[in-house]
């Protein structure tokens, strides 16, 4: 069993952590000599983040040498090559923004702009298709405290908070005392509706295992049933119809329902056609009782991208810039479509690692471009890199703005002092812009 | 009918790219008065730069024309990489020889489009007048509408002689769509007007969400959705002025969004 820290000298409270969406803003560090030594109230995941900070951490400038090995340079040298490779390069990506600041993606949409780059985030493996159902069948949308305070059925589909989410149960949706729940766990009922017996299916009231690339049948066929309709079949997606049935009366009889829907939906066969019907249902759902939906988001500021980026341009992820104004088609404009295409000749990767995200194939194509990295630490997407950026962490080292699952924007606090030559993401970018304006107001004269 | 064109601009690839060439500033309403050196000058985007046409291709022009309609551009070599062939056209006629990419007559208003290959996603996105057609197959959101918008296709007429991928016709709201060979799921979704026929055999869920308009599936549907009710089973159906014949059932939804849909299966 783990000691408890008590080797401390300074406890900062109510700081946010910077793993997951869930964005818990209740965390509180524990330092030594300015050190962080311990946190509490964060979940194995966020701990672990926060604790092996040092692990692999990047700490200067590189460039690959034509040994190809990564040397340490100066700052001045990096971001000069940084900038000339993106100047000339013709169809530049730049990626990633998921783990980073509000106020460097706005940096970085300038950066994408000035250079006629594809810009765009983890959506565009994880949940893109939500957002563009979004933006064509609209969004009844809720926050976590509303949920954590009213609702009594919680839906989760597709999804499997308790392993990717840990505290998403334990604060807002299922063990929490809420204003209008003051029994907690008692008052709640949890579904889980998923082809696999999760761990979240575990600790739920009940389970519906469906057939898995089914989805858009199933939703279908909760419509109909919600709206008093006969289905022929004696099943849907694998699901007797008196469990639907079932179902359906405990969605219809809840005093506020709150669904959660996850990659399980949204990268499945119909992919966004899943969530367009999924809204539907929650509209329907609607004429009977009040209910709301919420996409389990992956990274802690991947929803600030989508919103900052949207506010920009009107697209929420895979904006095009190549034309001087923005342009966004799915399987066109986005990240992964591109590599397979082999279109890209510059790829910058913020805040993310291509190298543990991306399929094989895609990564093949970045082996024989030119790549940067601007991220805290070592891992496979450095060893893809030409020139390493080393930054620093939002809510640790540096204060920003990220927004939560629920597109709530929360300031991050610094608590730490940065390492000596590492900069935040805002200022690589900021000295990155100013480079390229400069390089431009060459070209013209 | 054999429509003689007056002015044939013929445009052979020198030079191919990864990076797709954008074509949209060649069109025959934009070309048919230009002189052999304006149509080698003319712009291309090519990633973020702008290049010429001659950059690419070779550029020959045969006979003279005072009208577009009386220009046929005919583009020849590796088109895999072309995009917007053809797109926001009016007039005259473009004939490619080979695969094409993104938004093939996307956006025409007129005038005829051939590709003598296959063709990539957004073929026919939001084109309200004209023919397109592909001898090959056609990849996902063929006749469908811009991202983010709802409504697609609203005019003029696709011809697919191979397969079509997913969510053809997605948001269609009018024109006709013909697919002779088999066609991926969703075909028709959020459909609210217009004609979709489709001779081979249809993945799942054909028509989800559809409002209105007509879907004919003349091969096998492999899973209908439940939202689908059966009106009537006709023999020799008289659908949108033609006759087909055979027996076929004639279904209407999607019943999810109160819509008035035709589906037509044949038996």
């Amino acid at each position: 069993m783990e000691t408890p820290i008590t080797d401390y000298d300074e406890e900062i409270k109510n700081c946010s952590c910077s793993y997951c969406g869930n964005n818990c803003d209740d965390i509180t560090y524990l330092l030594k000599n300015k050190q962080i030594v311990g946190v509490r109230h964060a979940c194995r995941i966020g701990a672990s983040k926060i604790i092996n900070d040092q692990d692999q951490r990047l700490l200067n400038p590189m460039i690959r040498n034509e040994e190809g090995i990564l040397e340490e340079t100066s700052w001045d040298e990096a971001l000069d090559l940084t900038a000339k490779l993106l100047y000339n390069s013709t169809r530049p990506v730049l990626y990633g923004w998921g783990e980073t600041s509000v106020e460097a993606i706005k940096k970085g949409i300038k950066v994408a702009e000035l250079t006629g780059s594809v810009i765009d985030n983890q959506s565009t493996i994880c949940h893109g298709s939500t957002i563009q159902a979004f933006q064509n069948v609209g969004h009844p949308v809720m926050t976590l405290g509303e949920v954590k305070n009213r609702a009594d059925v919680i839906i989760y589909v597709g999804t499997n908070p308790m392993d990717d989410h840990p505290r998403h149960l334990s604060r807002y949706t299922t063990f929490p005392e809420g204003f209008f729940r003051k029994n907690g766990r008692e008052d709640r009922t949890i579904i889980t509706l998923d082809p696999k017996f999760t761990n979240t299916a575990k600790v739920s009231d009940k389970w519906i295992q469906f057939n898995m690339n089914e989805d858009y049948l199933l939703f279908n066929a909760l419509r109909i049933l919600l709206k008093g309709q006969k289905i022929e079949s004696d099943e849907i997606a694998g699901v007797p119809i008196t469990e639907l049935e079932e179902l359906i009366n405990i969605m219809k009889n809840a005093e506020y329902g709150a669904l959660f829907f996850g990659l399980g939906v949204s990268q499945t066969l119909a992919k966004q056609k899943n969530v367009d019907v999924l809204i539907q249902l929650i509209e329907d759902l609607n004429r009977y009782s009040k209910w709301s939906m919420l996409p389990m988001r992956g990274f802690f500021n991947v929803s600030g991208f989508n919103i900052a980026l949207t506010s920009e341009t009107g697209y929420p992820y895979g904006v095009d810039f190549a034309r001087g104004y923005p342009r966004f088609m799915v399987g066109e404009t986005t990240t992964i479509d591109l590599l397979n295409r082999r279109e890209p000749d510059f790829f910058m990767a913020i805040s993310a690692d291509p190298g543990v995200q991306f399929p094989g194939y895609s990564i093949q194509h970045l082996t024989q471009i030119p790549t940067i990295q601007i991220d805290t630490h070592w891992g496979p997407y450095t060893e893809l890199s030409d020139i390493v950026l080393p930054s620093t962490r939002v809510g640790v080292e540096t204060e920003g703005t990220a927004y939560r699952m629920d597109s709530i924007p929360l300031f991050m606090k610094k608590v730490i002092d940065k390492p000596e030559n590492c900069h935040s993401d805002e200022w690589i970018l900021n000295e990155l812009y100013q480079r390229l304006e400069m390089l431009k107001s060459k070209e013209e004269k | 009918m054999v429509v003689l064109f007056v002015k044939t601009i013929n445009l052979k690839m020198i030079k191919s790219s990864s990076i797709a060439l954008e074509f949209d500033n060649v069109l025959p309403e934009l070309l048919y008065d230009k002189s052999l050196e304006d149509v080698k000058n003319t712009i291309i985007f090519h990633g973020n730069k702008k290049e010429a046409v001659s950059d690419y291709f070779d550029v020959n022009i045969t006979g003279k024309s005072d009208i577009p309609d009386d220009c046929e551009i005919i583009i020849d070599g590796d088109l895999s990489r072309v995009k917007r062939i053809g797109y926001c056209m009016s007039s005259g006629k473009i004939v490619a020889n080979g695969d094409v990419d993104f938004h093939v007559g996307a956006c025409m208003s007129g005038g005829t489009i051939i590709v003598n290959g296959n063709a990539e996603s957004y073929a026919g996105r939001e084109m309200t007048g004209g023919v397109l057609r592909i001898k090959g197959n056609v990849k996902e959101f063929c006749g469908s509408s811009y991202a983010g918008d709802w409504r697609g296709m609203s005019g003029g007429k696709i011809i697919v002689e191979g397969n079509a991928g997913k969510q053809l016709a997605e948001y269609m709201v009018g024109g006709e769509i013909i697919v002779k060979g088999n066609c991926d799921i969703l075909a028709g979704v959020h459909m609210a007007g217009g004609l979709i026929s489709i001779d081979g055999t249809i993945n799942q869920w054909v028509g989800g969400q559809m409002k209105k308009g007509t879907i004919i599936v003349n091969g096998k549907l492999e899973e209908m959705l439940p939202t689908f009710t059966l009106q009537e089973i006709v023999h020799n159906p008289l659908i949108c002025g033609k006759y087909y014949i055979g027996k076929y059932e004639l279904y209407s939804g999607d019943n999810g969004v109160k819509g008035v849909g035709s589906l037509w299966l044949k038996k």
